[in-house]
């Protein structure tokens, strides 16, 4: 069938494929912060305050939810074995599940409080 | 009984061969006697027969209502326990009184049927012996005991084997199926005289002798009167010829004159009228001798008749005595002789009907001297079957079965020769065991435990049937109830309920006065009065200090001198509770460690030191057991660190690292709840 197409189409196909490659590469990292340094943050959360960072973790355990406003998770983070909480307001989250991995992009609030603004599976 | 017979028939030959030449004299004299030609018999005399509360409880009761009334204020609970829960024991021992004398009561009831060795056949309170529905006499408690002991002590001689076969002799000789002529009968009422030598005896075969030849005089006067009556009836038909004779002649002479009357009236009238007077008065006089002759002739008969009764009453008399006496052998004995003397219509009993009626109670059969015998017999074999009975209850061990059928048989067969069967061996364990028994009823009574609980392993050594396990859980049911009183009457006592302390500590005293816990109390109670005194400085320099555990091991003294304060008897019981509550958790965490529960233990540590954190056995548990849960203390550490800093969720994080630590940690629980609501709060705040 490519036999039958006009030469112009096949630069228009590499064109598109190229640009496929590099949305394909910009999807696995969607987020420019880096990631929060677990270890430093246990020691001395207060460290880290108004920072944003990326964390890539998973849902171990529904601390607390509260309608209107959100929940807090215990997460367990990419390279840790520590179980960190996070906030998910109600408006970020989806239905979240034991066990799901995300990518979530975070602010850390008062008191250290690991703020999730995004998130996505991942 | 035909062994029995054997040795009697042996017996016999060998006593006569002993004793020939005083049979010989004896028996000249006994004729003579029996001749009339004695005064009487010179017999041989008789053998006699051979036959606390305690002042220190006063003291504890007094020196306790002393302490008393000084401690009246008041107290306060102990042990860490409220009001309430304090009160909660003692109430609960508050029908310990009631429980307490049940329990003493029900103690003696079965001391008094496991220590009592009389047979149930003995009524000491109504002083009577039943047996086989006779009743005989039984003396006192204390004689029949000093009884009882002499024949345990005692060991069978060969002169009492000697008297079994002499009295075996004399029964079988007024058996009447031997020879019961006067000369048999005679020979065997002398060997009476042989049997009353013998202590054993008692001298009740004199007796018999005695009724038997009072019986034997009273014949031969009663002979003597035949006599007497036979000349006088002579002398009576003689009278009454002559009488007869005398009317005779007058009535010749009357016809005679009548004749010569008729021949020549006139002339000799005054001299016939003479000679007929004088054959008339003559008459007259015969006719009174006859009178007389006739009376004399009925009053030796009713002499006779009488002297024969006597003598038939008097020998019932003493077979009746014998039977109520258990001298079975000795109313055998005279009952034979008696029906040797008297006629077989003459056995029906005339006297001692009434201690019959009394012997045999409810029966209306007619009393004989055959119905005597019979019963004395059946005694005889009932002993000599008690005796077998004991003797194989004792080789079976089953010593206390045998003592109590000894009794029985003792009291039966007291004067019997066939009690000789027990051997001294066997006697002189059955007094240590009858001794033992008495001395535990008296101890138990006294309520002496110790004691009872001793004696009872040494009876239980004497007889293997002897119940010592009932015994011995009486005692220490009745030791508890006593414990538990006297603790009841501590509990009231800090309470200030003095009264109900009191009434405790009584019926402690009345379960077991010589418990050694209420010396304990009374000493206690004593040392809590004089300190209580100095209370209130010594409570108020504590708790300025907040010396919490100094204030604690000062509860008792304390309690007694704020027991009216009301400012400072809030304070004390709040410490109290609190150390209570320390030393509590303290020792529920050494539990959890001896079971390799390390982190639980610690967590126990945590919460005593929330009540009281400076507390000096405490922390040394904590110092103790730190090193074995490091890294869980550090996070908990760590998460109260960054909660007291405001990083509430570094706490959070921090709770969830210890909780995977140790995953059911309550404190990690509780943290991340409370950690996570604080940050719940903050967002909502925000929102």
């Amino acid at each position: 069938m490519l036999q039958h197409m006009p030469r112009y189409y096949h630069l228009h196909l590499c064109f598109l494929g190229a640009l496929l490659l590099i949305a394909g590469c910009d999807g696995g990292k969607s987020s420019n912060f880096e990631t929060l340094p677990i270890d430093n943050y246990l020691q001395k959360p207060g460290d880290f305050l108004g920072n944003r960072y990326v964390l890539r973790a998973q849902i171990k355990e529904q601390l607390k939810w509260e309608k209107g406003l959100g929940r807090v998770l215990a997460v367990v983070a990419e390279g840790s074995e520590a179980r960190l909480p996070v906030f998910v307001p109600e408006a970020v989250a989806e239905n979240l599940h034991v066990g799901q991995r995300y990518e979530m992009e975070a602010i850390i609030e008062e008191g250290g409080l690991i703020y999730v603004e995004a998130l996505r599976k991942y | 009984m035909w062994k029995h017979y054997v040795n009697i028939s042996f017996s016999r030959s060998q006593i006569r061969k002993n004793s020939d030449a005083r049979d010989r004299i004896s028996r000249s004299r006994n004729r003579e006697i029996l001749d009339g030609s004695s005064s009487g018999v010179v017999y041989p005399k008789p053998h006699g027969f051979g036959y606390i509360m305690r002042s220190s409880l006063c003291i504890y009761v007094v020196g306790f209502f002393g302490v008393a009334s000084v401690s009246a204020q008041g107290g306060f609970p102990m042990s860490g326990q409220t009001p309430t829960a304090a009160q909660q024991p003692a109430q609960a021992n508050a029908s310990a009184p009631t429980g307490g004398m049940f329990e003493s009561n029900t103690f003696l009831e079965m001391a008094n049927r496991v220590f009592d060795p009389s047979s149930d056949s003995m009524d000491f309170e109504n002083g009577s012996f039943e047996w086989k529905g006779k009743n005989f006499n039984l003396s006192e408690q204390r004689a029949f005991r000093s009884r009882f002991e002499r024949f345990l002590l005692a060991s069978p001689t060969e002169e009492e084997e000697q008297y079994a076969h002499l009295m075996a002799d004399i029964l079988e000789r007024l058996s009447v199926s031997n020879n019961t002529s006067d000369d048999a009968i005679l020979d065997t009422w002398e060997l009476l005289f042989r049997a009353s030598r013998f202590d054993l005896d008692g001298g009740n075969s004199t007796i018999v002798a005695n009724q038997v030849f009072n019986a034997w005089r009273i014949r031969k006067e009663s002979r003597g009167v035949s006599m007497t009556q036979r000349e006088l009836q002579q002398v009576r038909q003689y009278q009454q010829e002559v009488v007869a004779n005398r009317a005779m002649s007058l009535q010749n002479i009357r016809e005679r004159r009548l004749r010569e009357t008729s021949a020549g009236q006139r002339d000799d009238g005054e001299a016939s009228s003479d000679g007929t007077e004088s054959v008339t008065s003559e008459a007259a006089y015969r006719m009174l001798d006859l009178a007389e002759t006739e009376a004399r002739i009925i009053a030796l008969e009713t002499q006779s008749a009488m002297t024969g009764l006597q003598a038939k009453l008097q020998f019932q008399s003493q077979i009746v005595s014998f039977m109520l006496q258990r001298r079975f052998e000795h109313a055998l004995v005279l009952a034979g002789f008696y029906q040797a003397i008297f006629k077989g219509s003459h056995q029906s009993l005339e006297v001692g009907k009434d201690q019959l009626q009394e012997f045999l109670p409810g029966s209306d059969l007619a009393f004989t001297v055959d119905s005597m015998t019979f019963i004395a017999r059946e005694a005889i074999n009932d002993v000599n079957k008690g005796v077998e009975a004991v003797n194989a209850a004792y080789k079976e061990d089953r010593n206390l079965i045998a003592l109590e059928r000894l009794q029985e048989v003792f009291f039966l067969g007291e004067y019997l020769t066939e009690l000789n069967k027990i051997p001294t061996d066997q006697r002189r364990h059955m007094l240590d065991l009858y001794r033992g028994l008495i001395e535990a009823g008296e101890l138990a009574q006294a309520k002496d435990y110790d004691g009872v609980s001793e004696l009872a392993v040494k009876i239980y050594k004497l007889a293997e049937d002897f119940p010592k396990n009932r015994v011995l859980s009486s005692v220490e049911t009745a030791k508890s109830m006593s414990d538990m009183a006297v603790f009841a009457a501590s509990q009231y006592r800090n309470l200030g309920d003095i009264d109900k302390a009191r009434s405790e500590l009584q019926t402690a005293i009345n379960i077991w006065p010589s418990n050694p816990s209420i010396r304990e109390f009374q000493q206690e109670t004593t040392k809590l009065a004089t300190a209580g005194s100095q209370g209130v400085q010594i409570f108020d320099d504590l708790y300025k200090r907040m010396d919490r555990r100094g204030i604690y091991e000062r509860r008792m003294d304390l309690g007694f001198a704020l027991a009216e304060d009301t400012q400072r008897r809030p304070l004390l019981m709040e410490v109290v509770e609190q150390v209570a509550r320390i030393d509590l958790l303290v020792n529920q965490s050494k539990e959890l460690v001896k079971q390799g529960e390390a982190y639980a233990a610690w967590e126990l540590l945590v919460e005593a030191a929330k009540v009281d954190p400076s507390d000096g056995p405490m922390n040394q548990a904590r110092a103790e057991l730190a090193p074995r849960v490091a890294d869980f203390v550090l996070q908990l550490d760590l998460a109260e660190r960054q909660s007291e800093a405001g990083h509430n969720a570094g706490a959070l994080a921090a709770y969830l690292a210890a909780q995977d630590i140790y995953p059911v940690s309550r404190l990690c629980r509780q943290g991340i709840q409370r950690e996570t609501e604080v940050l719940m709060s903050g967002l909502r705040v925000q929102e």
